[in-house]
């Protein structure tokens, strides 16, 4: 037990002190007592009886609100998958993720070849109670399902995710058009693409095939929301979310604290065992908590944003909170000195999932600058250098303290189409390699400053721009300009603000500059994306543009998961290592620990919180902080 | 002293009209696109000019800057950019916990600075003034955020004596739980500084005429200290807690952050990270409107503190 471990007054309520016998300690509380005294103030309410199942964690980053429509960070996205519920999800435990179906009655198949999809929800799903609904039950329809749709491509709510359904949905294009013309969007206009067929079913026509479209009908904020609530609460819907989820917003202290409770409403779920891995000791922890039991277990969620990470470690360290989502780089040799659980958190039973996350990081090369840019081969064989000269093996063990994996290939582990077997020393640290590199196409140091010069004789010196607000982000552009002065390439590093460098890469004001990208959805083609030709301005940073890679990515767009269309990401991620447009960084890992009273756990690699699949033992709580 | 009073506020308006002046350029010179950030991950030139267009900052700089003055004039700043929640509930919500923490801190450092400094003016030069000013010195050179971190360790980890971070709805749990560690160490930090500077305007008194006549006629030190030298130094303290003021309604980010205290801190801070205007610039104007009200009130007050201070 900690030495901050202190008796529980409450079930989930920590105690200020540990001994109220001492009057030194009871010295602040006093302190405090006299002054409200003498102020004169009046008591506050009582606080209301705690409910029986508490789970209390911290998010890294405050939300900005809670309209699914209208946000785009993990951590608002994160509260509204226990709100809200979209048409598919993915199963609990299944690895590699597997969608299932949640408020509709089957997966479609895909039909027209990959154009039209039709679901039908099942009936006797309701949204949570609201006084928009005036004491009625409000039954979740198909026409729910086609308002949210419209929603994010309504430029009054100039949604995050508009790129979801833009040339995506047959006719919606048009309504979206006209409603910029107009500043109203219609939403009583048709559209053959949104086919509300009867109350239950809905029919998806695209513009195109996409095999991954159900992906995005799985997104936690691709969910049905009714539009009286939404016209209701008109510019306050952030801070009513009124779904058909199994929690509901309780209170809000924004930025500082956010309460779920469960909705009495909810029909509630059960664990599908299916799936399960029988090896996987989570797997099994899962199934024995919660199999057969009516799911969600947990009456109640307190969340706390803490963007500084000591306290956000010591109130999970001091059983302030029952979770700590990934642990502090700061703190990693504490929790997990030499790879393994620190024996003070072993001896608590303290369990630490290790989660390679769907994301990577990587370096932009701006295709279209005159010096790291082009496509001849004597520009890809400097972006090879420099790629080859940089200390990538650093940047793991000092920036990400070894909690990261190197990228071989854009796409991440756990991420439909990715290989394992794709193995390439093109990107590996060889400074040697380099300098052999940039002496045979004539980047050699012609005035003998001791920097290499471009093979014309003028100067060679490359501007690394970065995010001025982050501290990692600095250390990485000063191992960049270190890694290139080992190799003789002058690279200074620019620190810029977050919006500029934004608008930097995407009007391609720069020469290189950091990036990373989090799955949207599980499919490598979310990653791929990143470097297709037509995405130039938008994703696609970079500003590549090769037809090659262009016509093998539409082809893939076209083919449903299977060995053709891994055979066409392979040779997409060929060519990417071949021109090398970025230098492929890494796969974080993060490391979330949970106290043995947290009962069901398991991290899910594009679901962030799963509240609906945990439980509590309270006495087991109780008893461990006592 | 009415006509004082009116021709102080009469001077605030170029006051405040080049406070208003000063936060548009610089937030339209080195304060970045907000349109850029609220685009999300992918987005194309058409949906940035939609939300250029939403928040406004597509419009001529002219017309940004009146549709700002009349902000100012009309107490209303709009919602907020980034969470779409109304500035005057921002700022109604968030000063709360910041005074919460704030008021008892000011309290309290300014009680126990006076009080020490005194006492080692009075022994002037004695091994205690010397050891204190050491004292004083030493915690003066170590930053805030030492404090903080390391408070929070001492005191919310290893002591036990306090919850590490946290707030809630209850003024009375948030006084008594969450806010005795952020005021002890925002305390610890401040006492240092104004206990040096309080000591000085202690010693200048004692060394007047006054004083020196006070004990000459027999009066006792006690009242020679508390009565006269106290009284007379009262002024350029008073000064310098007016300076503070201001301060009680910004509060401290560091303190805000490192206990999640939902302050007003915390919400400029955020604010500026996020290019949310409407926040910054409600702040910003309601800071300098303070700040010269609270100079006025403290100009006002040295009539009744010392009266021979008269209003010309």
């Amino acid at each position: 037990m900690p030495r901050g471990g202190r008796a529980g007054r409450g079930c989930y309520d920590p105690p200020i002190f540990r001994s109220p016998g001492d009057p030194l300690k009871r010295l602040p509380t006093l302190l405090c007592c006299a002054l409200v005294a003498a102020a004169g103030f009046a008591p506050g309410p009582v606080a209301a009886q705690a409910p029986k199942k508490v789970v209390r964690m911290a998010f890294r980053t405050a939300e900005t609100g809670f309209d699914p429509q209208r946000i785009f960070d993990r951590y608002s996205v994160g509260v509204c998958e226990n709100l809200f519920e979209p048409l598919l999800t993915y199963d609990y435990l299944a690895r590699p993720v597997r969608l299932v179906p949640l408020v509709v009655e089957a997966i479609p198949p895909a039909e027209e070849g990959g154009t039209r999809y039709t679901f039908r929800i099942r009936p006797g799903i309701y949204f949570a109670d609201d006084p928009v609904f005036r004491g009625k039950r409000r039954e979740l329809v198909a026409a729910d399902v086609a308002y949210a749709v419209k929603r994010f491509r309504d430029p009054k709510y100039a949604s995050p995710y508009e790129w979801l359904f833009e040339n995506k949905i047959l006719g919606l294009d048009e309504v979206a058009k006209e409603a910029r013309r107009t500043g109203r969007f219609d939403y009583d206009a048709k559209v053959a693409g949104l086919e509300v067929r009867d109350r239950y079913t809905i029919s998806f026509k695209l513009t195109e095939p996409d095999f991954n479209f159900l992906y995005i009908l799985a997104m936690p904020n691709v969910v049905p929301v009714a539009r009286e609530v939404i016209e209701a609460y008109g510019d306050d819907t952030m801070a009513h979310p009124v779904g058909t989820g199994p929690f509901v917003l309780k209170e809000w202290v924004r930025r500082a604290k956010i309460v779920l409770e469960r909705n009495p409403l909810h029909r509630g779920y059960e664990l599908d065992a299916r799936w399960a891995d029988p090896a996987d000791e989570w797997d099994r922890r899962a199934v024995d908590a919660l199999a057969g039991k009516r799911l969600p277990l947990v009456d109640r969620v307190e969340i706390y944003p803490i963007e500084e990470e000591q306290p956000r470690f010591l109130a999970f360290i001091n059983h302030e909170h029952d979770l700590l989502d990934e642990t502090p780089a700061e703190f990693i040799d504490q929790v997990l000195p030499n790879g393994h659980l620190a024996p003070n958190l072993a001896r608590q039973g303290v369990h630490v999932f290790r989660e390679e996350q769907p994301e990577v990081t990587y370096d932009v090369f701006n295709m279209e600058d005159p010096l790291v840019g082009g496509y001849s081969p004597e520009r890809v064989a400097l972006r090879r250098a420099m790629v080859l000269a940089h200390d990538r093996d650093q940047e793991i063990a000092i920036v990400r303290k070894g909690q990261a994996i190197p990228a071989q290939s854009p796409v991440p582990p756990g991420v439909v189409g990715y290989d394992p077997s794709f193995r390439s020393t093109q990107q590996d640290h060889d400074p040697a390699r380099a300098k052999a590199l940039l002496d045979m196409f004539g980047y050699v140091d012609r005035d003998g400053d001791g920097w290499r010069d471009r093979p014309d004789g003028r100067p060679l010196t490359v501007v690394y721009k970065y995010n001025a607000g982050s501290q990692s982000n600095r250390q990485l552009a000063e191992l960049w300009a270190k890694s290139m002065a080992a190799v003789g390439i002058r690279l200074e590093a620019e620190a810029v603000q977050f919006a500029d460098l934004l608008n930097d890469k995407r009007v391609g004001k720069f020469q290189m500059a950091g990036s990373a990208w989090i799955a949207d959805y599980p499919d490598a083609q979310n990653f791929l994306q990143l470097l297709y030709g037509p995405n130039t301005g938008q994703s696609n940073e970079a500003r590549f543009r090769l037809p090659e890679y262009d016509l093998l990515y539409r082809r893939s767009l076209a083919v449903p998961d299977g060995p053709e269309r891994n055979a066409l990401y392979r040779e997409m991620n060929r060519l990417i290592l071949a021109y090398a447009p970025w230098r492929l960084g890494v796969h974080r890992i993060f490391n979330h620990l949970q106290y043995p009273w947290v009962k069901g756990y398991k991290k899910h690699p594009i679901l962030y919180t799963n509240f609906k699949y945990l439980d509590i033992d309270v006495a087991a709580r109780r008893a461990a902080t006592r | 002293m009415t006509a004082y009073v009116v021709r102080r506020l009469w001077q605030m308006i170029p006051t405040l009209a080049g406070v208003i002046l000063l936060i548009f350029f610089l937030f339209n010179w080195v304060g970045g696109d907000p349109a850029q950030v609220l685009a999300g991950k992918i987005s194309n030139p058409e949906q940035i000019a939609n939300i250029r267009k939403q928040l406004g900052v597509d419009q001529p700089y002219w017309y940004q800057l009146l549709v700002f003055v009349k902000q100012v004039f009309t107490f209303d700043f709009g919602r907020s950019w980034s969470t779409n929640e109304e500035v005057s509930r921002i700022l109604m919500t968030r000063v709360g916990p910041t005074l919460t923490i704030m008021v008892p801190v000011m309290l309290i450092e300014t009680s126990l600075s006076v009080l020490f400094a005194i006492m080692v003016a009075y022994v002037r030069g004695s091994l205690t003034d010397r050891a204190i000013m050491v004292i004083c010195t030493t915690a003066m050179s170590i930053s805030f955020l030492v404090y903080i971190i390391f408070g929070q360790w001492l005191f919310g980890f290893i002591l036990g004596w306090f919850p590490v971070q946290g707030w809630s709805e209850s003024y009375w749990k948030n006084l008594l739980t969450y806010a005795p560690l952020p005021i002890l160490l925002a305390v610890a930090v401040g006492v240092a500084p104004q206990l040096r500077l309080y000591r000085s305007f202690f010693l200048e008194e004692i060394n007047q005429d006054y004083v020196r006549t006070a004990r000459a006629k027999g009066l006792p030190e006690k009242k020679v200290m508390l009565k006269h030298v106290l009284r007379n130094a009262l002024i350029p303290i008073l000064t310098n807690v007016g300076i503070y003021l201001p301060g009680l309604f910004v509060g401290s980010f560091l303190l805000e952050v490192f206990f999640s205290v939902p302050g007003l801190g915390r919400e400029i801070v955020t604010a500026v990270n996020r290019s949310d205007f409407p926040v910054i610039k409600a702040v910003t104007v309601y800071l300098a409107v303070l700040t010269m009200v609270v100079n006025l009130l403290v100009d006002v007050m040295y009539k009744f503190v010392d009266p021979r201070v008269s209003f010309k």
